[in-house]
């Protein structure tokens, strides 16, 4: 509103502005009031049911419920070239089973793993995604048909505070946590393992982009009076082999990585959506700017 | 701009406010302050008085997100500790009477609510920050190191927490903490002495998990007044529940088309409700034993009555985002309630909350905004070069849209909102708009030019040459909002050339590193709102590579010279790289670019903008050191040397190595280095070609006549001005204005304090107002604006004064040291129709300045040497009793008892430790610093004991000059050590001592 006013102003206070451009401004100034008033409640509209077919994807838990959600297996590493063999069951945002094959190098024998009947694992980029969704929905709701808008800073704020919260569902899913190694040795995840998991071997789980994936590393400890040169190996998602790190005055050096991972096809949908959502956010806040650079136009 | 050195800002606001857009706020325990944290990223102080007038004080720079918590942060009243949050997980800690950034912090996960509590074990009491945000666990900190210590953590359905509250129970005599979850689970811990003593990241899990089926919850509280009910606050509704078994008691829906956003218990029985409009409801609960026995039936009769309601704004229609509401109660004298809201115009409105229940709404109680306050100044707040802004025609003077400050000419380019670009020189325009004098009464000053070109708003301004020397001295690059870019030849004011190849308004203009291929090295970037990049060859007068068809605004443009790929990083997190120039010859050169000649410069101006749609504000920064160095430098550079010469410096060198110190030692070499650089450009500048050289130096004097005035006792001179604590002693300010050539300012003017990684505090020009205030009521009498420059530049904060004291002493005690120490201008001199000053005689000390020593007139010689010496006295009282008249009679010329205690108890420790230090070094070291610096005292003092004093102040601004070399320096710890506090103390008690003295 206060920039119409000013426009509406500036038309009267500007006799000696052409006839043309006054019409032109005349016609302009309708555009942005049906913008405003028709096409961003269109656009909020459409976001609205993407986001929504979005936070479909992610169950949400309803508290006290949460054993009806639906599980979904999931098979990592089903070449037999792969030394590491996964089936993961994904119930929500946790793992409740896994059941891990792993072939070591130097013996014939294949290990086996099963997460404890008590443990399951939770995997926050999805709950940290799935509330970002959540959170863009609740501001899209508060700005429904029935509400006006009046400016189109009004409507470049709600824009950016929805997609500051879309980028970040995004990024949870692009982007996973890097860890150091000795942040992974002492994370809850290796006592989660039935029969134990041996001190030389350590497993990861992480989203990337709409990839389940598995990390297995096998360790060895190096001697005390070893002439290779230690450092300290930094946080990753992925540390390659030669990695080193130190737990309890012992020494580590990862000596294998194996990488698995499945396509989680509904983590596929929820980042398309996102993208999709986050278009037509920029689009509108690029249709409002058309018109905001023309009101704030002051001929001197 | 690092924290170490001393830098001076002074503030040149504007008369538009900076745009605030509140995102959250915080009222201080005792009620006198406010503090409101904005979208943009800042943080306002507002004073409030006992009878709820709010004035905003000062504005904190540092988070480069959205604020999106505030807290307390100490339990004690004498240091007001704040703790702020921001969107990108920063974390800083400040200190809210002067601004200053005590610690600070980033951690990976964004805080969406901190509180701070003292947990209890046994005796101790212990401050901590307990915080919550995107992430499923409460991290628990340390209120003053900002280190977390431990987190709480839940078993059971974790999830993030939305917020929470913390309680100290009577029944069981143990810290609680109550938190709910996004999906409605409320969680339970219990902090016990052995929890709070953890020191490793053991996580803490909750004590209770319960399912209450609170989705969307906004905020939760107890009730403080009989610690028996928790109010949970929907966005579709509002819930009781029993504090003790969290049992159900009573539930509100919301109207259909509103949503709850937070609510607080304002009495045992009382509870106010507010919606994301800023609306704002009162409802009153049934008795306590009443409400108690009903649980468990229908709910429906149990719907509190509705008593009254709060008054909404008339004109929140204008508001661009939901308004931040909070209640607030204090727990001593007067015992308000206060309900604040804080809105996206940057207005705060205040309820004023009664027990009674009023008939008709409730009123607002007080309400402004910080456009208000700036529209209520008078003068009004100035703006960098507003004389040359207002049309005859206009109110308002045209803003200032984008500036670049070229420091190696002392020029600001300022473009403006109607297309016009504005070159003047920096310290002279702010002279205009901070200091009173003869340029008042010019129409048109300072001399500036004008360009014409652009035909809107100028969004950028780039000068390459100071970026990179392998761009023309002369072009100046500027971007608008009609799409152009424009290429300007700054010595002429020609225009050379429009680059229209953008479908969008410039945002941002870029020089491309120096390893690129050469014709990219002569092109500047442009970035446009289109999402395009262009590069735009100076050279060659064209487009070379225009990228365009991104889908989202462009953030960020990186080189990868070597593959001649240009990066192009979007808002959404995708990044385009594209070949920059494909018949490019592949050079790898390893041109190293020339280092600017100062590594930092006596003035810096630069141009802020909190918001990209507010006008620009003008910061200057001083560096104490620079000018220091630069005063020496020219000093040294004189063609006939009188007091300071190369050889007395030597000689000072000598003392100074044989005394130990580094310090005068590292100046020296600093001057001497700048002194060697300047003559090799003389060098240079005579290998030029002759014809050139003509050129240029016709352009010059024809252009602006801008390189003939002193850009360095001009810098010297607006800083001492600004500085000196004027309407304290009548007397020292008619010395300062006739002999020294200082001018007084129009009114207190804004500093800044720099404080830990590059923290800033700003004072709003409102300050004034509430200083004025302030002052009025102790001393009781009527007081003007102008009456309180001086206490408006010295009664502000510990932190600021402590710096600009040391300023003034290090800064006067050089100019004492130089042949013309006096700031009488020669420029305004040279105007040809100068009108009479009223009052005064500024004649004398000009006429002899003016007129260069002539060896052929003796008498004259003396009187100029008299004049020196004299002037000299002078700025050595300037100095002295500037800091006397702080450390010891400021608290009484202010009349502001609170200074008192503080100031004094410094004094006496400096005192004691000086002393050590004298005992320390002996008789003989003693001696040897007396007689290094006796070639520096006054002669007309011949008392042994006020001749020691000098000495001690000489030295004791030496060191203090010192000082901030050590502290970038630190090469040699132990001597920082020591010559920072004995640098302090000597000022302090020297001249204390000097004060008597010269009495």
């Amino acid at each position: 509103m206060i920039k119409m006013l000013n426009s509406q102003r500036s038309l009267s206070e500007l006799p000696k502005m052409s006839a043309a451009s006054q019409v032109e401004r005349a016609v302009l100034e309708e555009e942005f009031n049906w913008l405003l008033r028709e096409e961003v409640h269109a656009v909020l509209k459409q976001l609205q049911d993407v986001l929504k077919e979005a936070s479909r994807r992610f169950s949400i838990p309803s508290p006290g419920l949460e054993s009806q959600l639906k599980q979904e297996n999931f098979i990592l590493g089903s070449s037999s070239m792969d030394q590491v063999k996964g089936v993961l069951t994904l119930q929500g945002e946790a793992l409740t089973q896994a059941d891990i094959n792993l072939k070591v190098a130097k013996s014939s024998q294949t290990m086996h793993f099963q997460f404890r009947e008590d443990k399951q694992w939770k995997l926050q980029q999805i709950q940290d995604a799935r509330n970002h969704v959540n959170q863009a929905l609740q501001l899209l709701s508060s700005h429904d048909e029935s509400y006006h808008f009046k400016t189109g800073t009004e409507v470049n704020k709600l824009m950016d505070a929805v997609m500051l919260q879309l980028t970040r569902a995004r990024n949870r899913l692009t982007t996973p946590a890097s860890l150091t190694l000795p942040e992974l040795a002492t994370s809850g995840l290796m006592k989660m393992f039935s029969p134990p998991m041996p001190g030389d071997v350590m497993v990861n789980f992480y989203i990337n982009l709409s990839k389940l994936c598995l990390m297995v590393y096998q360790l060895h400890v190096l001697p005390p009076n070893t002439t290779k040169n230690f450092k300290h190996a930094g946080s990753s998602v992925l540390h390659n082999p030669g990695a080193m790190f130190e737990l309890n005055n012992n020494r580590f050096e990862v000596s294998h990585v194996h990488k698995v991972e499945c396509v989680v096809p509904w983590l596929n949908d929820t980042l398309v959506f996102l993208t999709i959502s986050l278009q037509l956010c920029q689009q509108l806040k690029d249709k409002i700017s058309v018109f905001s650079s023309f009101w704030s136009y002051r001929p001197f | 701009m690092s924290g170490n050195s001393l830098v001076l800002p002074i503030v040149l606001w504007g008369r538009t406010a900076p745009t605030h857009c509140i995102s959250t706020l915080l009222v201080m325990d005792d009620f006198s302050t406010i503090i409101t944290g904005c979208h943009d990223g800042q943080i306002c102080l507002w004073d409030m008085t006992s009878d709820l007038e709010i004035c905003p004080r000062a504005m904190l720079f540092g988070h480069t997100a959205s604020i999106t918590c505030l807290s307390k942060a100490s339990a004690c009243s004498d240091k007001q500790y704040i703790v702020s949050a921001s969107e990108s997980g920063e974390m800083c800690l400040w200190d809210v009477n002067d601004g200053r950034c005590i610690e600070f912090t980033k951690l990976a996960c964004t805080h969406t609510g901190i509180q701070f509590y003292q947990f209890t074990i046994g005796t101790q009491r212990e401050g901590r920050l307990l915080s919550n945000g995107l992430y499923p666990e409460i991290l628990v900190m340390d209120a003053t190191s900002l280190e977390v210590l431990y987190s709480l953590v839940s078993k059971i359905s974790p999830d993030w927490i939305s917020s929470m509250s913390i309680i100290r129970s009577h029944r069981t005599q143990e810290d609680t903490v109550v938190a709910m979850s996004v999906t409605g689970i409320l969680k339970v811990w219990i902090i016990t002495a052995e929890v709070s003593r953890m020191q490793d990241l053991d996580p803490v899990f909750e004590e209770e998990s319960k399912p209450v089926y609170c989705q969307g919850c906004q905020s939760i509280s107890f009730c403080t007044f009989t610690q028996r009910s928790l109010l949970v606050i929907c966005s579709k509704y509002w819930r009781v529940f029993d504090a003790a078994d969290y049992s159900l008691l009573c539930s509100v829906p919301s109207d259909n088309d509103q949503s709850w956003t937070g609510g607080e218990f304002i009495a045992a029985d009382k509870v106010i409700i507010w919606t994301e409009d800023g609306c704002s409801y009162v409802y009153k609960l049934p008795p306590s034993e009443h409400f108690r026995s009903h649980v468990g039936k229908t709910k429906e009769s149990l719907v509190p009555p509705l008593i009254y309601k709060i008054a909404e704004r008339s004109d929140k229609e204008l508001l661009i985002c939901p308004p931040v509401t909070r209640f607030f109660f204090g727990r001593r004298e007067p015992f308000h309630k206060l309900l604040i809201q804080g809105d996206s115009a940057g207005q705060l409105s205040l309820w004023s909350i009664t027990d009674s229940t009023p008939q008709q709404p409730l009123s607002v109680s007080s309400t402004i905004s910080l456009q208000e306050a700036f529209d209520k100044l008078t003068p009004v707040s100035a703006g960098i070069i507003d004389q040359l802004s207002v049309l005859p025609s206009k109110e308002e003077p045209i803003k200032v849209t984008a500036s670049v400050y070229i420091p190696s000419q002392g020029r600001l380019v300022c473009g403006r909102e109607d297309g016009s670009i504005i070159l003047v020189p920096a310290t002279q325009t702010a002279i205009v708009q901070l200091l009173q004098g003869e340029h008042m009464l010019r129409r048109g000053w300072p001399p500036h030019r004008t360009l014409r070109g652009h035909r809107n708003k100028v969004t950028c301004v780039l000068y390459p040459y100071q970026i990179s020397p392998r761009y023309d001295q002369r072009s100046l690059v500027s971007g608008g909002v009609d799409f152009s870019v424009i290429v300007w030849d700054i010595f002429t004011g020609e225009m050379k050339h429009i680059f229209c190849v953008h479908g969008g308004e410039i945002t941002q203009l870029i020089v491309p590193p120096e390893n690129c291929s050469t014709r990219v090295q002569h092109c500047v970037c442009s970035v446009a709102s289109d999402h395009s990049v262009g590069l735009l060859s100076l050279r060659e007068r064209k487009c070379i590579m225009l990228a365009s068809r991104h889908l989202f605004p462009i953030h960020v443009v990186k080189w990868r010279p070597a593959d001649d790929y240009l990066v192009v990083g979007c808002s959404d997190g995708s990044v385009y790289v594209w070949q920059m120039d494909t018949d490019a010859l592949k050079q790898f050169s390893l041109f190293q670019g020339n280092l600017p000649k100062y590594s930092h410069n006596a003035l810096v101006v630069q141009a802020m903008k909190t918001n990209l749609t507010d006008p620009d504000m003008h910061v200057l920064f001083f560096d104490v050191e620079a000018v220091i160095i630069q005063l020496l430098t020219e000093e040294a550079q004189r063609p006939n040397p009188t007091l300071v010469s190369p050889e007395t410096l030597q000689k000072s060198q000598a003392g100074a190595d044989k005394g130990g110190s580094f310090l005068a030692n590292k100046i020296f070499k600093q001057v001497k280095e700048t002194m060697k650089e300047t003559i090799k450009e003389h060098l240079l500048d005579e290998d030029e070609e002759e014809e050139e050289e003509m050129r240029r130096r016709e352009e010059k004097s024809k252009s602006l006549s801008l390189l003939e005035y002193n850009l360095t006792m001009d810098t010297a001179k607006l800083f001492m001005s600004c500085l000196h604590a004027w309407g304290l002693n009548e007397q020292l300010d008619n010395i300062c204005l006739e002999r020294l050539g200082m001018l007084r300012p129009h009114c207190p003017i804004s500093f800044g304090l720099i404080s830990r990684g590059g923290h800033m505090s700003l004072m709003l020009p409102t300050f004034k107002e509430s200083l004025l205030r302030q002052l009025s009521l102790a001393t009781g009498l009527k007081l003007t604006l102008s009456d309180i420059v001086g206490k408006g530049t010295y009664g502000v904060s510990r932190a600021v004064t402590t710096q600009h004291l040391l300023s003034v002493i290090s800064l006067a005690n050089t100019l004492m040291g130089m042949t013309n120490a006096t700031f009488v201008g020669e420029h305004m001199k040279k105007a040809p129709a100068r009108p009479p000053r009223p009052g005064g005689t500024p004649e004398s000390p000009r006429r002899m300045q003016a007129t260069p020593p002539q060896p052929s007139n003796p008498a004259l010689q003396a009187q100029i040497k008299q004049g020196n010496y004299k002037r000299r006295g002078h700025s050595f009282h300037v100095g002295v009793t500037l800091a006397a008249m702080h450390c010891v009679m400021l608290p009484d010329l202010l009349g502001l008892d609170k200074f008192r205690p503080p100031l004094c108890l410094e004094v006496r420790f400096s005192q004691a430790l000086l002393l050590a230090e004298l005992r320390r070094i002996g008789v003989s070291g003693r001696k040897d610093t007396i007689d290094m610096w006796a070639s520096y005292l006054p002669q007309y003092v011949d008392t042994v004991s006020s001749r020691k004093c000098f000495a001690s102040v000489v030295l004791g601004s030496e060191i203090t000059n010192g000082r901030n070399l050590c502290h970038n320096d630190l090469e040699d710890t132990n001597q920082l050590k020591e010559h920072n506090w004995l640098g302090q103390i000597t000022l302090t008690v020297t001249s204390a001592g000097c004060n008597v003295a010269c009495r």
